[in-house]
C-alpha cells in the first residue's frame, strides 16, 4: 500500500534497485492500468465515480482523496481497464504525503504499484494555467496522457472558450472536454481510453543552459531504469538537483557517488546562476502563457460576482464567525429536533417486533437470546440511524458548497494560537464523522509534527458512533425544555462537543509547547469556488452512512449481543438464585403476587451479577465508582471498546436481562428506573453527565488506534494516545461527578 | 533571485490594502516555502491581488491566475510586489 508518511529512513531499504525488472509478468488477461492525475479539487473522483460506477469521496475543498483507489471501468468494445483514482497534487515535486503518493505512483517508485499505462490528466477548465503547470510536468515525463477539460459546464457558464484542436496540437496529446459532474463528454472520454495514445513528443522544456548542461550530465550517471522512459530519468535528474536531499525516496533511486556529485554541482550552480532552484518553473508558466495565447479563444469573465457576493458574507469581519457558530448550533439543534419523531418511530416498531417474538416462541433461552440478546442490543442502536443521517446531511452540505474551506479560513488565526493552522481544520471537521478518515486526511499536512499532533488530537472530536451515545443518555436524563434560544437536549449536545473541541486546543497547545515543538509551517490554502451542492449527491451520502450504520448493527454489534447474551446469562444458578426460586414458589403458593414479583425482580438481578459479564463488571467497579459508574456501565465500558455504539446495545442486553420476562424494556425508561442492590435509585443525572463526559474524552476505539499506527509507523504514537486520552477521562469525569456531587447535584 | 529590486516602489505584498493589486517581483525566504509558492503560480511579472483579510486579520486571501489562494500574512510578506 502507499508509503507512510513518517518512515525513518534507517526503516526502510537503503536502496531500492532501479535496475531490477519489478513489473510482475504480464500475461494477456491483465487489464490495462489507468491513473487519474490532476491538481486538488479538479474533480478526479467525480470523474473517476462517473467512469467505474463507484462511490469515491467527492467534495468541494481540495485534499479529499488522500489515498489511491482502484476501480474497474467498462470500455464501449466491452473490454475492462483498471482505474486508479490518487490524491490531488500541485507539482510532481511533493510537499506533503498525500503528494508523495503521486509522484512515487508516476515513476514507478512504489514496488507495488507499476507505473500506468496511460494517464487521463483532469483540468478544471476555470483554472486553466496553473492547472497547465502540474500537466506539463507529466507531459514531459514522457508517458501516454490523454488531458480531459473538465468543469466544462462552469467554463462556459463564465464565457471561457477553448480552442481543444489547438490545445491537442500544442501539447501533442489528445484533448477531451468533459463535466464530469453533469455527465457530459465522458462517452467521448471512454471511447479514447480505448486508443492506443502515444506519449507527447513535443519538447517544452528549455531549461536555461546552464542547468540544462548539469542535468544532462548527472543523468547519464543514473542506472537506467526499467519502468522509467528515457525521459523519466530526465525528470529524476533535475528532482535530485532540485530536492535538497530531503526527499528519500528520491536521494534512495540513485547510488551514493552520484549523490556526492549533485552536492558538487549544487554549490557551482549556486555561484553561476543563484536563482537556478526556481528557472524551472519560471520557464514552464512562461510555455503556458505561449500555450494559452494561441488556444484560449476567450478568457471569460475576470471575476466570480457569485463568489464576491457570497464571501462578502461568509468571511465578513463580524458576520463570518457568529455565522460560523450560528450553523454549528444548528447543526446540533438538529440533530435532534428533526431525528426525534423517526427516532420515536424506530423505538416503537423495535418494543413491537419484540413483543412479537416473545409471542411467537416459546419460552426459555432461545427466546431470551432473541429478545433480551438480538432484538433489544440491535433493536435499540437501529434507532439512533435518524441521527446519523441527520448529521450527515449537515456535513455533506457544508462539504459539497465550499464552506468547509472558509471555515478554515476564519479559524486559521485562532487556531495559531495553539500552534496549528487552518489545514488541520478540515481533518479535525471529518472526524465528527468518524476518526479514521479524519486522520487519513491529515495526509494533507505537509509539516509532520502539525500532522502528528493533529492526529493526536482528532479522536477528541465527538464521532458519529458517540451520538448514539449521547442520544441515549440525554434522552433518559435530560428533560425536553427549552432554555434562551435552544432546547436543554441540543445544548447539552452542544456542550458534549464542544468539551471534545476544548480538550483537543488544550493537548495540542500542550504537545505543540512539549515534545512537537517547532516553528509554523507554510501554509496555503486554495479557497474553491462556492458550488450548488448536487443534492443527488448528498442524499446517495446520506444514504450510504445510514447503511454502513446499519450494516454495523446487523455484523459488529449482533456478534457482540450475542456473545454478550451468554455472557450475561451463565453461568444461571448457584445457591443465592435457587434461595430466591423457592422463596417464589412459597410466595406463589400463598397467592402474595406483588411478592413473588419483587422477588423475581430480585432474582434477574442476582442472576446477572452473578453472571460472567457481571463478575467482569463488579471487578472493574472499584475503579470507575468515583466517577459514579456501577458494575452494569462497566460492562458497557468494556464491550464499548469494540465499538462505541456497542455501549448502547450493552445497555440494552444488561437490563432486558436484568428484568424478569422477556419483554423488551425501554431503555431509557431502565435508566431511569434503574436501581442499585439496595434499592436506591442508580443513575441520577449527574451520573449520566459523568458518562458522557467519559466517553467524550475516552479513546475507546480499536480502530483509531490501528489506523494511529498505521499512519504513524510506530507504537508509540497510539500508546501514547490510549494513556493519555482515557487518563484525562477519568479525571475529567471524577471532577464532574465528585464535584457535582459537593454542589448538590445527585 | 535574480530579478534585481526596483528600487523604492518594491513592497512586501502583506502591505498592500484589500482590493489593492501588485505584479510580483520576487520571493524572498526559505527555498522550499519560494518553490512552492512559485509552482502555485506566483512566479515573477505575475499580477497578484489582495482579496481580503480573515476575520482576525490573519490570514489572506490571495487572488493570482483566477485562484484564491489563503496565506498568512507572514508568508504575504516575504513576496514582493510594485504595487499598481
Ligand atoms: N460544475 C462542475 N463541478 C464539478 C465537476 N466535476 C466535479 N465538480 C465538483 O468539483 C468538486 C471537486 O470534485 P472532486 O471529484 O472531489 O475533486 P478531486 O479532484 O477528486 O479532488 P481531490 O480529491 O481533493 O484532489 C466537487 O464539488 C464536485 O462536485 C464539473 O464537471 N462541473
Ligand atoms: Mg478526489
Amino acid at each position: 500500500m502507499s508509503r507512510p508518511a513518517d518512515t525513518p529512513a534507517s526503516e526502510t531499504p537503503a536502496v531500492v534497485p532501479l535496475t531490477l525488472d519489478q513489473r510482475p509478468a504480464r500475461g494477456p488477461a491483465i487489464r490495462r492500468r489507468i491513473a487519474i492525475l490532476g491538481n486538488p479539487n479538479a474533480g478526479k473522483s467525480t470523474l473517476f465515480n462517473a467512469l467505474t460506477g463507484l462511490r469515491q469521496k467527492v467534495a468541494n475543498y481540495p485534499g479529499v482523496t488522500v489515498e489511491k483507489k482502484l476501480g474497474i471501468c467498462a470500455l464501449p468494445s466491452g473490454g475492462r481497464v483498471e482505474l486508479l483514482d490518487l490524491p490531488g497534487s500541485y507539482s510532481l515535486r511533493p510537499g506533503s504525503p498525500d503528494e508523495v503518493i503521486v509522484r512515487d505512483v508516476l515513476l514507478g517508485l512504489q514496488p507495488d504499484t507499476p507505473p500506468p499505462d496511460l494517464i487521463v490528466f483532469v483540468v478544471d477548465a476555470t483554472h486553466l494555467d496553473r492547472n497547465l503547470y502540474l500537466a506539463l510536468q507529466v507531459l514531459e515525463i514522457g508517458r501516454p496522457v490523454i488531458l480531459a477539460l473538465n468543469m466544462m459546464d462552469a467554463a462556459e457558464a463564465r464565457g471561457i472558450r477553448i480552442d481543444e484542436r489547438a490545445l491537442e496540437e500544442q501539447l501533442g496529446v489528445p484533448v477531451v472536454k468533459i463535466s464530469a459532474a453533469r455527465g457530459t463528454g465522458i462517452g467521448n472520454l471512454r471511447r479514447l481510453l480505448e486508443r492506443d495514445v502515444e506519449p507527447s513528443t513535443v519538447r517544452f522544456r528549455r531549461l536555461p543552459p546552464h542547468l540544462a548542461r548539469v542535468v544532462q550530465r548527472l543523468e547519464t550517471r543514473l542506472p537506467r531504469h526499467e519502468l522509467l522512459p528515457e525521459r523519466g530519468r530526465h525528470d529524476l535528474a533535475l528532482a535530485l538537483l532540485l530536492d535538497d536531499g530531503e526527499d528519500d525516496a528520491i536521494a534512495r533511486a540513485a547510488p551514493p557517488e552520484v549523490l556526492d556529485d549533485v552536492g558538487i554541482l549544487r554549490r557551482r550552480l549556486d555561484q553561476l546562476a543563484p536563482g537556478w532552484r526556481s528557472d524551472d518553473i519560471e520557464e514552464r508558466y512562461e510555455t503556458i502563457s505561449q500555450i494559452l495565447a494561441r488556444t484560449v479563444l476567450s478568457p471569460g469573465e475576470t471575476r466570480d460576482a457569485n463568489r464576491e457576493r457570497i464571501d462578502r458574507v461568509l468571511t465578513h469581519r463580524i458576520f463570518g464567525p457568529l455565522i460560523f457558530l450560528v450553523l454549528m448550533g444548528a447543526v446540533f439543534q438538529s440533530v435532534f429536533a428533526w431525528a426525534q419523531p423517526a427516532m420515536n418511530a424506530i423505538d416503537f416498531l423495535m418494543t413491537r417486533v419484540g413483543f412479537l417474538a416473545e409471542g411467537l416462541m416459546p419460552a426459555g433461552p432461545l427466546r431470551s437470546l432473541v429478545v433480551d440478546g438480538i432484538i433489544a442490543g440491535v433493536g435499540t442502536t437501529l434507532t439512533f440511524v435518524p441521527q446519523i443521517a441527520v448529521l450527515f446531511l449537515f456535513l455533506s452540505v457544508l462539504e459539497d458548497s465550499g464552506y468547509m474551506a472558509r471555515a478554515a479560513f476564519i479559524m486559521d488565526r485562532l487556531m495559531g494560537r495553539v500552534g496549528l493552522s487552518g489545514r488541520s481544520f478540515i481533518p479535525l471537521i471529518s472526524s465528527f464523522a468518524c476518526a479514521i478518515p479524519g486522520i487519513m486526511a491529515t495526509r494533507t499536512i505537509d509539516n509532520r509534527r502539525d500532522r502528528l499532533t493533529t492526529i493526536m488530537i482528532a479522536p477528541f472530536m465527538s464521532c458519529s458512533a458517540r451520538l448514539p451515545v449521547y442520544a441515549l443518555l440525554i434522552g433518559a436524563f435530560v428533560p425536553n425544555r427549552w432554555i434562551g434560544f435552544g432546547t436543554l437536549p441540543g445544548l447539552t449536545l452542544f456542550s458534549m462537543y464542544f468539551l471534545g473541541i476544548a480538550a483537543a486546543i488544550a493537548v495540542a497547545w500542550v504537545l505543540k509547547r512539549t515534545v512537537l515543538r517547532g516553528g509554523k509551517p507554510l501554509y496555503v490554502m486554495e479557497l474553491p469556488p462556492y458550488r450548488m451542492p448536487s443534492w443527488r449527491s448528498v442524499l446517495i451520502t446520506v444514504r450510504d452512512r445510514s447503511l454502513l450504520f446499519v450494516h454495523k448493527a446487523g455484523t459488529v454489534i449482533l456478534a457482540v449481543s450475542v456473545v454478550l447474551w451468554f455472557l450475561a446469562s451463565y453461568p444461571r444458578g448457584g445457591p443465592e438464585v435457587s434461595a430466591l426460586a423457592s422463596r417464589i414458589a412459597a410466595a406463589q403458593a400463598a397467592g402474595d403476587a406483588p411478592r413473588a414479583t419483587e422477588l423475581e425482580d430480585e432474582m434477574a438481578g442476582v442472576s446477572l451479577r452473578n453472571s460472567f459479564a457481571g463478575r467482569v463488571g463488579r471487578a472493574l467497579e472499584p475503579a470507575i465508582r468515583p466517577l459514579g459508574f456501577d458494575w452494569r456501565i462497566g460492562i458497557g465500558l468494556i464491550t464499548s471498546f469494540a465499538a462505541r455504539e456497542v455501549m448502547v446495545s450493552t445497555m440494552a442486553t444488561v437490563f432486558n436481562l436484568g428484568s424478569p420476562g422477556d419483554d423488551v424494556v425501554s431503555l431509557r425508561e431502565s435508566l431511569r428506573g434503574a436501581v442499585d442492590e439496595r434499592g436506591r435509585r442508580a443513575y441520577t443525572p449527574l451520573v449520566g453527565v459523568s458518562l458522557m463526559v467519559f466517553f467524550v474524552l475516552a479513546c475507546q476505539c480499536m480502530s483509531t488506534v490501528a489506523v494511529v499506527r498505521r499512519e504513524t509507523n510506530s507504537w508509540r504514537w497510539p500508546l501514547f494516545m490510549l494513556v493519555m486520552m482515557n487518563a484525562l477521562a477519568w479525571v475529567t469525569s471524577f471532577a464532574v461527578f465528585q464535584g457535582g456531587r459537593l454542589m448538590g447535584f445527585g | 533571485m535574480m530579478h534585481a529590486p526596483r528600487g523604492e516602489r518594491e513592497t512586501p505584498l502583506d502591505r498592500l490594502a484589500p482590493g489593492e493589486q501588485g505584479t510580483i517581483e520576487r520571493i524572498v525566504g526559505d527555498r522550499s516555502m519560494v518553490r512552492r509558492l512559485m509552482e502555485l503560480g506566483l512566479v515573477p511579472g505575475t499580477p497578484v491581488e489582495v482579496v481580503r483579510r480573515a476575520p482576525l486579520g490573519d490570514p489572506v486571501e490571495l487572488r493570482v491566475r483566477q485562484v484564491h489562494l489563503s496565506i498568512r500574512r507572514s508568508e504575504a510578506a516575504q513576496i514582493r510586489v510594485t504595487p499598481r
